[in-house]
């Protein structure tokens, strides 16, 4: 019945030297030994809690039989609390491992080092009451959360006192002391950023502000830093990557908060994204990687502070719409532009670059055409644009059929479109043209209802249009076909997000050819091929 | 009652009781007629009930499974009883459970005592836990008297508070249904305390059964015997105050008559005693009125401060920084490492400027914080920790007198066992140690060596604590009892034994004339220093008492428990201020009073100094004594660490607050 079972007594008096204990006297003892074993234990607790611990040790036992004037056990005693291993076999039998060693090996061992000394060391667990953020003390986070909600439950409580009985709090307002040793360690990733010579060093700097939780009070400065660097060295374009890096770095560390500085940080990603030169000459093409790696960053910033600041993510979009309806700006700035709303997501493709696709290809066709531009560079970048805007076309248009259910219906709808298609596709360049010159005329009646950050930008576009040469005015006389009007529809509808999205689809092979066929889920071509 | 009835009760009784004899004499007996006259004559006043305890007496007395029986019944009418009552009655199943359970191990049961504890634990275990596991091992009538929880609780009865109708109900339902032995469980162990008025309606939480060795009444009794609680008179305060009043005095004097310096008022005299006239101790004793506080003089001998002692202390006073729930305090933590789990205890000196530990290898250690070079985030604030460091003298020596200065500490040895209390003297001169050789030792920091050794405790000496102004000292003890000593001589003063387990903690009322003492007895009492009596005990704590804190004004202490729970007590009415809250934040080794006795601060090894508003929580409105009515304890802020539970509290005189703790590695 009791824990001890007699044969455990029994084995225990071999192990004294009783060879046979009778049954019924290890009957008999069982039940005392438990008990015995319990005070014991209890004894040990004691002692555990009068050494501050909630860990029982050996010594702890072995205090316990001293208090009861039994000899203590030796052999057991472990700075670590010991680690039993669980018998193979049974549920519930464990033993402790102990090793075998030989005797001449531990005299022959060199003497271990001593242990190193105890130390006290001294830090601000509060000022004030307030937990200064140093190293010594936890990161901010969940434990404080609690405490707030604990008081206002207490608080929330009948019987407390009124609320009013206590009294105002008014905190002065406190000076910024930063340690020396922050100091240092700002002053260091300075020099490193600005030197940007030993890479090494600079990954593991960058790594350390990305997990870093001591570096809170550093953070303003960190943003001006990056604030000043960006303004005064855009031509440096490796310096601007650093910068970058920094930015990222310090919206991944989780101990950092950063959202009282996103709107100082905000300006010099987007300037890293849509300035006009980054960067000097010789530094060729690469001043297109720091526009994809800043909207990377834009998109991150929208991602995780745009749920609970909801001015971030309309103020970036207008920002970036406006500088990619802007005619004025040059390819680069609009491939920023592009780039960053490509990175907010699909659907801010879909509501906001996509209604103004047309007009634009309209301008970049001008450029694409080797005949018509010759500035290599020029054209470069225009093609560039062009590419960016097809993937990002495409891959809105990959999602939207993804979702898409009844695919046979609007297939069927959709047939005489894809005729259309396959019709221009055939016809090749000349006829190209004909469906961005509808969209031109559609194109205001789209934008009505759209915010107002964009009429005034339409109207440049065709002024910029008008200055394209009489081309454009002649299209624009003809008459508008089926089609066209079909398509200036679908574009308005589209960024509704109800339209069709196979007629969406039918439009953009119009606009981009059979470049946009790729994009197109398997499922969905093979579909498409058997009807047409 | 018929008669054959009457006589087959008795015929059985005594042939079970193996009264042969009489059995045969009552058979002859029975045939003439006298019984049946005799019965006759008594009929009217024999109960029913007791005939058939009687008879089940007879019945069930050889068969343990009766018990089993009747408590599940019992459980079962409890738990079916209307809520009304369920609260109240519930409160009846743990003593009988116990009981039932000690009583079948003392009839030599074991097996079947075994059973039933095991088949009825489950319901107590939430409130009981740690008493179940003393319990558990019992398993035979030795043990009986072994175990000081189950000799307790046979020695002493429960005392349990029902309403009039509750108890009514409990007695008509063990008489009806014939549950003799229920019956006499409640008779023989329960002491049921008829309480006016209508069941309490909820759960009273802090409703713990404690036994406390004495009856109920005497208890209360003892709970209402006078106490002065006040301050102590003449203390460095009052004489702070009275010196801000002369000071002032003196100013408006001497603004007005400037040329005029014949009657300065003298310092001595006001020293000496109140010489300064009737007149002045006359305002004194209105301002004292005004400031609510009661002032009282002091039982015991106390000794005089020196005059430099009195100076630097009137500075911190001057100097102190007023705290509350709009001003934090700030708190300086003194984190321990490579300990290697062997920091048993922490001793901070008033000003903070002094660290003692003792360590689980008889050693202890002190550092003086003040010589350090610390590194601080705010050098200033560092500055003016040291500056707040004690006078010249006392820390100059004491490294000369230790081991090599590299060490950075001064190491003390001369224990033989785990040292568990270590305390300063007020004047930071004097250190105590305590430990598991059942001694304490006093060194001096000047010296750097052990004055005195003090033998007298029998056991392992788990706290020790210098009295507020120096000379006496506190200890508590494993051997049940707590002792005042003296530190010029080497036996104790006064002992105090009543405690039914360990004395874990003791603390000094700030006037000196009471001590407080935390027991594993789930008890805190108040002891009479000068007649070594005890004058309140405090129940209502689960567990083990670890720490305890006086506030200022003497009039509150606050005391906390192995499960977290803090309780504040009114020492004036012996009841609770605040009504408690049951956290399971893990151990409460340290608690500590501001200065000025607006908050508490508590130090727990979940790793978190928390701050409580006791200003608020006890500064009731006015007519808010009901008990019904206690409010809790505000929690203000609560600060982690890392990694470190907090061992130690202490408010220096200004109010800043040091802790201290040993960091542990973390749980990966």
């Amino acid at each position: 019945m009791s824990l001890v079972s007699k044969n455990s007594i029994q084995v225990a008096a071999q192990s004294l030297g009783i060879p046979n204990l009778g049954d019924e006297v290890a009957q008999a003892l069982a039940p005392d030994v438990e008990y015995r074993i319990r005070e014991i234990c209890q004894e040990a607790i004691k002692c555990m809690r009068h050494s501050k611990r909630s860990t029982l040790t050996t010594d702890d036992v072995n205090s316990a039989l001293s208090l009861r004037n039994v000899e203590p056990l030796y052999g057991f005693s472990s700075d670590d609390p010991l680690r039993f291993r669980k018998a193979l076999g049974h549920s519930d039998l464990f033993y402790l491992d102990d090793k075998e060693l030989d005797f001449s090996e531990i005299i022959d061992a060199p003497l271990p080092k001593p242990p190193i000394d105890t130390t006290v060391i001294a830090h601000w667990l509060a000022v004030d009451g307030v937990q200064p953020a140093i190293q010594e003390n936890p990161p901010p986070g969940a434990e404080l959360t609690l405490p707030t909600e604990q008081k206002k439950k207490i608080e929330g409580q009948p019987g407390l006192g009124a609320p009013e009985d206590l009294p105002v709090e008014v905190k002065p307002a406190v000076k910024h002391v930063i340690s020396k040793e922050l100091q240092l360690y700002f002053e260091k990733i300075m020099e490193l950023v600005t030197s940007g010579t030993d890479s090494k060093l600079l990954n593991d700097a960058v790594r350390s502000l990305a997990s870093d939780s001591g570096i809170h009070p550093l953070v303003p400065y960190f943003i001006q830093f990056i604030q000043d660097e960006v303004q005064r060295s855009l031509h440096d374009l490796p310096l601007l990557f650093t910068l970058m890096r920094v930015a990222e770095a310090l919206l991944a560390n989780p101990h950092v908060h950063i959202e009282g500085y996103l709107q100082q940080l905000i300006p010099s990603v987007v300037t890293c994204l849509v300035a006009r030169r980054l960067g000097g000459r010789k530094n060729g093409y690469r001043h297109w990687d720091l526009r994809d790696f800043s909207a990377t960053i834009v998109a991150t910033i929208c991602h995780r502070y745009g749920h609970s600041y909801s001015n971030i993510q309309p103020r970036l979009t207008k920002t970036l719409v406006n500088s990619f309806l802007n005619p004025k700006q040059t390819y680069p700035q609009h491939y920023g532009s592009i780039k960053g709303l490509v990175a907010l997501g699909n659907r801010v493709v879909r509501l906001l670059v996509l209604p103004n696709l047309a007009t634009y290809l309209e301008l970049l066709r001008e450029d694409l055409d080797p005949q018509k531009q010759k500035d290599e560079v020029r054209r470069y970048e225009a093609q560039r644009v062009y590419g960016l805007l097809q993937v990002a076309a495409g891959n809105c248009m990959f999602e939207a059929l993804k979702e898409q259910p009844q695919l046979g219906e609007l297939l069927l709808k959709s047939r005489p479109m894809t005729g259309a298609k396959v019709r221009t596709s055939k016809a090749g360049k000349d006829t190209k043209p004909e469906g961005p010159s509808a969209m031109d005329t559609s194109a205001p009646e789209a934008r009505q209802t759209r915010q107002g950050g964009l009429p005034g930008s339409s109207g440049q576009t065709e002024a910029n249009a008008g200055t394209n040469g009489s081309v454009v005015g002649k299209k624009r006389r003809r008459p508008p076909g089926e089609t066209q009007e079909d398509a200036s529809k679908v574009l308005a509808e589209a960024w509704k997000e109800e339209g069709d999205t196979w007629r969406l689809f039918g439009k953009l092979i119009e606009l981009f050819g059979d470049s946009m066929l790729p994009f197109v889920p398997r499922p969905q071509l093979t579909l498409m091929h058997s009807y047409n | 009652m018929k008669e054959e009835d009457l006589n087959r009760i008795v015929l059985s009784y005594l042939k079970k009781k193996g009264y042969r004899n009489a059995e045969a004499a009552f058979k002859s007996e029975s045939k003439t007629q006298s019984l049946q006259e005799m019965v006759n004559g008594q009929e009217n006043d024999l109960d029913v009930s007791i005939l058939n305890h009687v008879y089940l007496y007879v019945k069930g007395e050889n068969s343990p499974s009766r018990y089993g029986e009747s408590y599940s019944k019992l459980q079962a009418w409890v738990h079916d009883s209307l809520d009304l009552y369920k609260n109240e009655l519930s409160r009846i199943l743990y003593p009988i459970f116990v009981h039932c359970f000690l009583q079948l191990v003392a009839k030599g049961y074991p097996t079947e005592a075994r059973e039933f504890f095991q088949a009825f634990k489950a319901d107590h275990q939430s409130a009981h836990g740690r008493d179940l596991q003393k319990l558990e091992g019992v398993s035979n009538p030795q043990h009986l008297l072994d175990n000081d929880l189950a000799k307790s609780y046979r020695e002493n009865k429960f005392s349990v508070k029902l309403c009039q109708y509750s108890c009514e109900l409990l007695i008509s339902f063990l008489h009806d249904s014939e549950m003799m032995l229920m019956l006499s469980l409640v008779n023989e162990h329960l002491n049921l305390e008829v309480v006016p008025g209508q069941p309490s309606p909820l759960p009273e939480e802090d409703e713990a059964f404690t036994v406390t060795g004495k009856p109920q009444e005497a208890l209360e009794n003892l709970n209402r015997s006078e106490i002065r609680w006040g301050q102590l008179e003449d203390g460095i305060e009052q004489r702070f105050e009275e010196k801000m009043a002369e000071e002032a005095a003196e100013a408006a004097n001497e603004e007005k008559k400037e040329g005029d310096p014949s009657k300065p008022p003298s310092k001595k005299l006001k020293k000496d005693g109140k010489a300064g006239g009737g007149a002045k101790a006359g305002k004194q004793g209105a301002k004292a009125a005004a400031s609510g506080a009661t002032r009282v003089p002091s039982v015991i001998p106390l000794p005089r401060l020196s005059e430099e002692v009195e100076g630097l202390a009137f500075e911190d006073l001057r100097k102190r920084v007023q705290l509350g729930s709009a001003a934090l305090p700030s708190v300086c933590f003194y984190t321990f490492m490579n300990h290697y789990n062997s920091l048993n205890t922490v001793a901070l000196s008033q000003d903070g400027s002094k660290v003692a530990a003792g360590f689980s290898d008889s050693s202890v250690k002190v550092w003086d914080m003040s010589k350090r070079t610390v590194s601080q985030p705010q050098a200033q604030s560092a500055e003016a920790r040291t500056s707040e460091g004690a006078g010249p003298g006392p820390g100059s020596q004491s490294q000369a007198a230790s081991a090599p200065g590299s060490m950075g500490y001064s190491l003390f040895q001369a224990h033989s066992g785990p040292v568990y209390g270590a305390d300063f003297s007020p004047d930071d001169r004097f250190l105590l140690s305590s430990s598991a050789d059942t001694t304490v030792r006093l060194w001096s920091m000047e010296l750097g060596a052990n004055l005195v050794c003090y033998k007298g405790h029998n056991y392992p000496v788990w706290d020790v604590r210098f009295s507020p102004l120096g000379h006496y000292f506190a200890t508590a003890s494993h051997d049940r009892t707590a002792r005042i000593w003296s530190t010029d001589r080497v036996h104790p003063l006064r002992i105090m034994a009543g405690h039914l387990s360990d004395v874990d903690c003791v603390r000094w009322h700030p006037n000196c004339n009471y001590v407080a003492t935390g027991s594993s007895d789930k008890t805190v009492r108040l002891w009479d220093v000068s007649s070594g009596e005890c004058m309140r005990i405090f129940t209502g704590h689960r567990s083990t008492i670890l720490s305890l804190a006086m506030s200022p004004d003497g009039r509150h202490m606050a005391s906390a428990d192995e499960d977290g729970t803090i309780m504040v007590w009114d020492l004036g009415s012996g009841r609770k201020v605040v009504t408690p809250l049951l956290g399971r934040n893990g151990c409460v080794w340290s608690l500590a009073f501001s200065s000025e006795g607006s908050l508490l601060a508590s130090g727990s090894e979940d790793n978190c100094v928390r701050i409580w508003d006791v200003g608020a929580s006890t500064r009731a409105p006015k007519g808010d004594d009901k008990p019904g009515t206690a409010r809790r304890l505000r929690l203000l802020k609560t600060l982690p660490t890392k990694h470190t539970p907090v061992y130690s509290l202490q408010f220096s005189p200004r109010n800043l607050l040091f802790a201290a703790g040993a960091a542990q590695r973390p749980k990966s």
